[in-house]
């Protein structure tokens, strides 16, 4: 009844129902995309128009025998992999003074650092091309120039993600560590690590996510080599090429899904122990 | 850092905990800067050292032409010159006021935006009347970008002479992220607002199956559209085979009522998490006392939590538009001929027909130079709002 009242107080017994309404006609609209591809990823058409012709699952034999695909696919889960990698760790080393110490211009090494998210991406992806390919050394494209784009704009999120776990860390704890004669290290792997580990898992899998699914930089620092986004955006220009691209589609949205629920349990299973503490 | 706490245990213990504090909370310059030097170099290698090679080539000073007599022959500057820049951005803007029509220098327009945006951000800091100045502000910064997708009122108010043909595309891309990230905005406040408010403990749960969507492929959600709003699409077949239309509706798929859909569908689940936290830090027991002391639902919202989530609101609102203004992928893949924004345009001088590497760079630096200005003026709101952002 306590909760009822206090639900009485902001919004009347028919606003609600009203808002309810709109709530499922949101979701609904929502997941309609989503769902849309599951059953066209299933259609026996060329093209992903109604009416649907038939259910079949050759579709999926097709794109999994393409050479192009599966090189794509690996391509992309490379530069996942690594972007994330390198971004964790490096975002894990900068969070821990952040979140500690007196740094000098803390203020501008922050906005520093949060400023490639708010550049539109196409700006950061056609001035690495220059750079890449008219700067020193021109280093020319690839995927491991992709790699490390990927890992300036992932770093913003996995510091996000780590700094306010880090210094929500009662102090104590460390302060009781040195007292009892461990090192700044031991410190670090015995008494942080071990509260922080679900945020670095939380960290890496966005970074994944991020990475796996880029396209506007990777398509203009790709050479030879395309990553699976990429490879799906040029597919996706053509009607006729998109009926093999819909099943992987389908599938990389699942896995999407598995990491992002999973990313949201893991930290809240660390939210949980913190507290627990 | 490896300094050891075997010392024996001083004197007076006030000491002891100042320096243990030293120890904890300075560290030693080289460890601090040890840690965060990997993520500068980055940065500097690879986000700052860009920029400066994109200014680089916006001035002159760098040619895509391995040789100057190759570049001369491609058109392409040779030296340093302003002169790429006073392209893009010397051109004439007709207004068109009723019964008024008059020439003013795009120049000056930005200036005026310029000035309106300043006082929208700061005129709050007035007292007694500065919030209806901010109201008004906001009112005619929006005003001639808000469209109902089908038709380009700005450029009905502002005709361009026809040599600016990238700030036309400019503007009109200002419109529809503005008219995205509006609807957006406005769809997210009640879904938010629900959340927060309506469903008890498992509104966290809620919430994430709310962003879910927005963790997926951006490509295929846009794709995905095209499989509703096309030809032979979800809702065309769906109104022919009941009848109601003879031939599918056309404004549906390429056009600027496709991308300014697509965007707001794209962003609408990220931004109800901003507006979601603004709502969380309502304290209830202020609406309670405000309805005790016989205030409506309304006045008690418009009062109380009004106030409260206008930060979170901007925030959301620049969530949108930031990344829409620069937008490539969606006009592309379902804007058509009348879908096309600055973004494409932008990238065809790189990969693309136009292929001009310094004009490429004007464009680019303007673009950010917009939205950095954007950013800084809001920055106070996406700080309230972004939860440290």
């Amino acid at each position: 009844m306590a909760r009822d009242s206090s639900t009485f107080v902001v919004i009347s017994p028919w606003g609600k129902r009203l808002l309810t309404a709109f709530f499922v006609v949101f979701l609904l609209v929502l997941y309609l995309p989503t769902v849309l591809l599951v059953i066209f990823s299933f259609n026996d058409g060329t093209v992903a128009a109604f009416p649907l012709e038939g259910l079949t699952t050759k579709y999926y034999g097709l794109a999994f025998n393409s050479e192009e695909i599966r090189k794509a696919l690996g391509a992309s889960i490379w530069v996942g992999l690594g972007a994330a990698a390198i971004a964790t760790l490096i975002a894990l080393m900068a969070s821990y003074p952040l979140a500690r110490r007196n740094v000098r211009g803390k203020a501008l090494i922050s906005a520093l650092m949060l400023v490639p998210l708010v550049v539109p991406t196409v700006v950061l992806g056609v001035s690495l091309l220059l750079l890449f390919q008219k700067g020193p050394g021109q280093v020319g494209l690839g995927l491991t120039r992709i790699m490390v784009a990927h890992v300036v704009i992932a770093i913003p999120f996995a510091v996000l993600i780590l700094l306010p776990r880090i210094a929500s860390i009662d102090r104590r704890l460390e302060e009781a560590a040195y007292d009892l004669g461990a090192t700044g290290l031991q410190t670090f792997r015995l008494v942080m690590l071990p509260l922080i580990v679900p945020s670095i898992i939380s960290a890496f899998l966005i970074s994944f996510v991020f990475s796996i699914d880029e396209v506007v930089i990777a398509s203009f620092l790709s050479s030879d080599q395309v990553t699976y986004p990429v490879y799906l955006y040029s597919g996706l220009k053509f009607p006729e090429k998109t009926q093999t691209l819909i099943p992987v589609a389908t599938i990389m949205i699942v896995i999407s899904f598995v990491l992002a629920f999973g990313a949201e349990a893991i930290r809240r299973y660390g939210d949980r122990r913190l507290v627990g503490k | 850092m490896a300094v050891s706490a075997k010392t024996p245990a001083p004197p007076v213990p006030k000491r002891q905990r100042s320096r243990r504090e030293q120890r904890n909370d300075g560290g030693t310059a080289v460890s601090t800067y040890g840690l965060l030097a990997p993520m500068l170099i980055l940065l500097g290698v690879l986000f700052l050292a860009p920029l400066y090679y994109i200014f680089l080539f916006s001035v002159g000073l760098k040619r895509f032409s391995p040789t100057d007599a190759l570049a001369s022959l491609n058109g392409e500057l040779n030296s340093f010159s302003t002169g790429l820049w006073s392209k893009l951005v010397s051109v004439d803007v007709t207004v068109m006021l009723p019964g008024l029509n008059f020439n003013v220098p795009v120049l000056l327009i930005g200036i005026f935006f310029l000035v309106l945006l300043v006082a929208a951000v700061t005129a709050n800091r007035i007292p007694e009347y500065g919030n209806w100045l901010v109201g008004i502000a906001f009112v005619l910064l929006l005003a001639p970008f808000l469209t109902i997708p089908a038709g380009n009122n700005l450029l009905r108010l502002l005709e361009l002479s026809s040599d600016g043909d990238y700030m036309r595309l400019f503007f009109k891309s200002v419109t529809m992220a503005m008219t995205s990230s509006v609807t957006a905005v406005l769809i997210a406040i009640p879904v938010a607002y629900f959340l927060a408010f309506c469903v008890g403990k498992s509104k966290y749960t809620w919430l994430l199956i709310v962003i879910a969507p927005f963790l997926t492929s951006y490509l295929l959600r846009v794709f995905a559209w095209k499989v509703i709003l096309g030809d032979q699409g979800l809702i065309n077949s769906g109104l022919t085979s009941i009848g109601l239309i003879d031939e599918p509706l056309t404004f549906l798929i390429y056009s600027q009522f496709t991308v300014i859909v697509v965007l707001t569908y794209a962003w609408v689940p990220f931004i109800c998490l901003p507006i979601f936290l603004a709502f969380e830090t309502i304290d209830r027991r202020l609406l309670e006392a405000a309805m005790d002391l016989g205030a409506t639902r309304l006045q008690a919202f418009r009062k109380i939590s009004l106030p409260i989530i206008a930060p979170g609101i901007v925030a959301a609102f620049l969530f949108v538009f930031i990344p829409s203004i620069g937008e490539y992928i969606t006009p592309t893949l379902v804007g058509g001929t009348q879908g096309t924004m600055y973004g494409q345009s932008l990238a065809s001088q790189f990969v693309g027909g136009a292929f001009n590497w310094q004009f490429g760079s004007v464009m680019s630096l303007f673009l950010l130079g917009v939205v950095l200005l954007l950013t800084f003026a809001t920055a106070r709101f996406l700080r309230a709002g972004g939860g440290g952002l």
